[in-house]
């Protein structure tokens, strides 16, 4: 320990001795007047903490309060500024068991103004080794004023707040939720979180009065046809607007600890389905856009097509040569392929692509469903898709997509913001609008005259497409698990709403004589929200007359007279006359006054024999319902 | 006991005595009574759990300190080095086999004593480094060679309490070594050469370092970063203190500590609660006796005529001033969170008795002020 010691020779008092005293002596000085120097600067802050920092820091005297460093989360609200999510403030009970005298008292004393604690169970959560824990959140006033009696240490309070769903569970597939520490998790709450935090409110297309009546149409809908789910949408047809979403089960968001998995899942963005018939608005709007066609050119329906081991058949086989109108209006499987192929499977992706079949929603929601379709896109795929399988979209990708091919030809992204002024220009041609006038006729088509007749609202020119689709199950489709929906507009001469209702597996009832189809199971719905939408805005009849009559018809109870005129000029050749007589026709055989109409069409052979899912038998159904 | 040249012939217990610098004593017994008041305070106007205990432990190391300071200076000298030594060893072995307080192993526990060895460190390190340059030549201090075995003394326990971790202990042994190595004579130029040294590694140790790592090190730099966490006691500490004006709340009466927003409130953060209940008029108050315990500390350190004694004062009054700098700094946020306590006030008993030790040291650095000791005696 010494060897570095060795060299130092004894040095006599005085010369070097002395020196080393001298620089000693000069290095203490300096040592001291650093140290002073650092006195005199903790004396100075000293002051500044003690007598300034009122004006430097602007703190209160014993403020403690943390909560002010976060904006409050912002409020979500309808269109018309209804509450739809907002925030309450609310306390929460911190323990840090180190800063604790005795961990046990803590715990005794605590558990005295918890009741759903034990002192046990608190000591036990004391000890567990954390250095701070949450030990309730949402403590009431009284709670937290008997805590504070209590004057523990190591027990703190922290300032938060809850999220709070005024409307319960209404539109919280829209909503979403927030998680325990108020981030979104779901929804708008998730897809929105930055824009909330930072205390921007959220103004929504939706309208509380409407999507509370969706939704409860949709229940009433999918209770009665004893569905495993279903979803509704309202859209404006001019901005993309959607102004109700509904998705079935669903929950309430003020209760999200409980949510089942199926209940979150939101089938109407999320979810995607084969959409069977709706699928023939497209194939119709697609192939008449070529302009190489009219709703009167014609298409050989009367075989079915054999292509590789499939066989394309129609369930009501009309074989005939039908005219496109018709082809629609009978929902002709074997008609719509036949169309499909004059433009091809280049022309039909193309056509898909544009109204943004192939790519999610652009819509505002985490939970966008990635449509499916073919990668190979081969004829078999060309054919199939014309009728709706092949391909699965989400139901709201049908609303938006028809909402184009009525609007006079332009795509909306569609969207959950209320947007004041949209321009056509803001959207996206992706029709020309003499196609979109053909698609409105023929949609009217559908309602006074085919399978949509149950939608129909008089004097409001309701129009809409069914669509029935069996789902693909393990092997091959379930014949008894189908989709059935309707797709409806009203007024057809001027489009302001879209209406969609889709039953997730409905189970024919003795009233539809045990069918399930889009026209039995959802155009009902459609009508009964129509109707709503007509009140809640107070829209006039764009045909009066009409109107009058019906009212009529119900005072008088009179068997109906025969359907009003068609609206608009569907160009019709003689040679295929319409057949809403034909359709009509059953109505005879069903019990139904004998005062109906007596058939008047040259053909009464084409209701006979209806299939399921056919067209006459629905008709049938619905004159036996007296129309709802 | 080779005595070499002595001034003054052999003082006998009596002389001792009388020249014991009762001023000092005076002023270490007002600082502990200051201490008294504030633990009594902090357990809200009672004597336990804190208070009496204190009370006691500094009426035991007062006696302690007597003691000490009685015994001839050269009996300390020569167990200087084996009293660093056993401290070392100690250190290794709370770092391997410790008792963790708070995420930290600083105790060793032996029977029914438990020691912190780095308390015992801060004056073994300052002992053996006094006794180093004691022995050394006015030339060999400047030497580079010389400089070599009292870096190393100083680096090995500094490194050891850093892996304990306590950064605050790691930072006072650090400085009170440098200012060892300073009083004593170190050319000037070493000093910057080292201090430019750390200072230019300092980017390669941060891209080194992980991203929660240097979290970490901006949090401690700027607590504002994260204000509920490592931020929130120095804003609540800054809060008591500003709340207490320049009068106080009253003895007792302190609102924040007493409501346990501050944390730590009878160790680190005893002066916050000193001043919010005794405003600045206290505070100041507490300060002057400490910058008189430092004044007494310089001018035993100038008044020694042996080299040793004068290395030892100024190194023990660095390490309180270190102490009562770091201490009352943090708390006004004036520098990083750092856990150092208040010497004598804070409550804590193997702190206490290393501060008196060392006073005891002190003393008898005064007593013996006009000891001749040569080298290598």
């Amino acid at each position: 320990m010494r060897f570095w010691t060795r060299m130092a020779a004894p040095v006599a008092p005085g010369g070097g001795a002395r020196d080393a005293l001298d620089v000693a002596r000069s290095r203490l000085q300096v040592m001291c007047t650093l140290f002073s120097l650092l006195f005199v600067v903790i004396g100075l802050r000293m002051a500044w903490v003690a007598l300034l920092r009122d004006v430097g820091e602007g703190g209160g005297a014993t403020a403690v309060a943390n909560d002010t460093l976060r904006a409050d989360r912002a409020e979500i609200g309808d269109r018309n500024g209804v509450p739809l999510a907002v925030s309450m403030p609310t306390v929460a009970l911190i323990a840090k068991p180190k800063y604790m005298i005795d961990t046990e008292e803590t715990a005794r004393k605590l558990a005295g103004v918890l009741p759903e604690f034990t002192a046990e169970q608190l000591r036990e959560r004391l000890e567990s080794g954390k250095s701070w824990m949450w030990l309730k959140r949402g403590l009431s006033p009284r709670e937290q004023d008997a805590i504070n009696r209590l004057g523990l240490p190591g027990i703190e309070f922290q300032d938060q707040e809850r999220r709070i769903y005024p409307q319960g569970d209404l539109s919280p597939h829209i909503l979403g939720y927030t998680d325990i520490d108020n981030s979104g998790v779901a929804g708008l709450e998730k897809s929105q979180d930055k824009q909330l935090r930072k205390g921007e409110p959220l103004r929504l297309a939706v309208d509380v009065r409407l999507q509370r009546f969706v939704e409860q149409e949709l229940a009433r809908a999918a209770q009665r046809f004893s569905a495993i789910g279903g979803t509704a949408a309202v859209m404006d047809v001019d901005t993309g607007e959607v102004v109700a979403l509904a998705s079935l089960p669903a929950y309430d968001p003020n209760r999200h600890k409980t949510i089942s998995n199926e209940a979150l899942f939101n089938r109407s963005t999320l979810g995607v389905y084969e959409q069977g018939s709706t699928f023939k608005i497209f194939n119709t709007g697609m192939v008449l856009d070529t302009g190489r066609f009219t709703p009167a050119s014609m298409f050989d329906a009367r075989e079915p097509i054999k292509i590789d081991r499939f066989t394309i058949k129609d369930y009501h086989g009309q074989h005939r040569v039908m005219s496109v109108a018709d082809v629609f209006k009978f929902s002709s499987n074997i008609g719509s392929a036949k169309m499909a192929l004059e433009v091809g499977v280049e022309g039909q992706r193309a056509f898909f692509d544009k109204i943004g079949f192939l790519k999610p929603l652009p819509i505002e929601l985490p939970e966008v469903g990635h449509p499916l379709f073919p990668k190979q896109w081969r004829k078999i795929n060309l054919l199939t898709i014309a009728f709706g399988h092949g391909m699965s979209v989400t139901p709201l990708h049908v609303v938006s997509g028809t909402a184009a091919m009525i609007n006079g030809g332009i795509y909306h992204p569609p969207t959950l913001f209320r947007r004041d002024k949209v321009r056509p220009e803001d959207g996206k041609r992706v029709i020309s609008e003499r196609t979109s006038r053909m698609m409105r006729d023929m949609l009217r088509l559908v309602v006074a005259e085919g399978t949509g007749k149950a939608a129909d609202v008089p004097g409001y020119e309701v129009g809409g497409k069914t669509g029935t689709a069996e789902k693909p199950g393990r092997h091959g489709y379930r014949e008894k698990a189908l989709i059935s929906s309707f797709v409806g507009a009203f007024p057809m001469r001027a489009p302001r709403y879209i209406v969609m209702v889709s039953i997730d597996e409905p189970k024919g009832t003795k009233d539809t004589g045990g069918y399930a189809t889009g026209g039995v199971v959802a155009a009902p719905s459609v009508k009964a929200i129509i109707e709503r939408i007509i009140t809640v805005y107070g829209i006039p009849p764009v045909d009066p007359a009409a109107v009058a009559a019906a009212r009529a018809r119900q005072i008088a109870a009179a068997p109906p007279p025969p359907p009003p005129p068609i609206a608009a000029a569907t160009p019709v050749t003689p040679a295929t006359p319409v057949a809403p007589r034909a359709v009509v026709a059953p109505v005879a055989a069903a019990p139904v006054p004998p005062a109906a109409p007596a058939p008047t069409s040259p053909r009464p052979t084409l209701a006979v024999a209806p299939r399921p899912g056919g067209v006459a038998s629905i008709d049938q159904i619905l004159a036996g319902q007296g129309g709802r | 006991m080779s005595l070499g040249v002595a001034a003054i012939p052999e003082l006998h217990l009596a002389d001792k005595v009388w020249r014991v610098n009762w001023g000092l004593m005076l002023v270490v017994t007002l600082i502990a009574g200051v201490g008294f008041l504030a633990l009594y305070s902090a357990g809200r106007m009672n004597l336990e759990p804190w208070a009496l205990k204190h009370a006691t432990r500094y009426g035991a190391a007062f006696v302690l300190a007597l003691a000490v300071a009685m015994v001839d200076i050269r009996f300390w000298m020569r167990l200087a080095y084996p009293v660093y030594l056993v401290s070392l060893v100690m250190l290794l072995a709370v770092d391997i086999v410790g008792k963790g307080a708070m995420g930290a192993q600083r105790w060793l526990v032996l029977g029914p004593l438990q020691i912190q060895p780095s308390e015992l460190m801060k004056v073994a390190l300052v002992m053996a480094l006094a006794r180093y340059y004691h022995n050394l030549a006015r030339e060999e201090v400047g030497r580079i060679v010389y400089v070599a075995p009292p870096l190393l003394a100083i680096l090995a326990p500094v490194a050891l309490v850093m892996v304990q971790p306590d950064l605050g202990t790691a930072l006072v042994l650090l400085f009170a070594g440098a200012a060892v190595m300073f009083a004593a004579g170190v050319k000037l130029w070493m000093f910057i050469v080292a201090v430019a040294g750390a200072v230019a590694s300092l980017p390669i140790g941060w891209s080194l370092m992980r991203e929660y790592q240097r979290n970490r090190v901006l949090t401690f730099l700027d607590p504002d970063r994260d204000p509920l966490g490592a931020g929130y006691h120095i804003t609540q500490s800054k809060i008591a203190i500003g709340s207490g004006g320049l009068f106080g709340k009253g003895y007792g009466q302190g609102t924040q500590s007493a409501l346990n927003f501050l944390p730590e409130k009878q160790t680190d953060f005893i002066f916050t609660m000193w001043t919010e209940e005794n405003g600045l008029l206290g505070a100041v108050v507490l300060l002057g006796l400490f910058a008189a315990l430092l004044a007494y500390g310089f001018f035993i350190a100038r008044g020694s005529r042996n080299h040793f004694g004068r290395v030892l004062a100024m190194g023990i009054t660095v390490n309180i001033f270190l102490y009562v700098f770091i201490n009352v700094a943090m708390v006004m946020g004036l520098i990083p969170v750092v856990g150092v306590p208040l010497p004598l006030v804070s409550y804590g008993g193997t702190a206490m008795l290393t501060v008196m030790f060392a006073c005891g040291l002190l003393q008898g650095v005064a007593i013996h002020r006009d000891l001749l000791i040569p080298r290598n005696p």
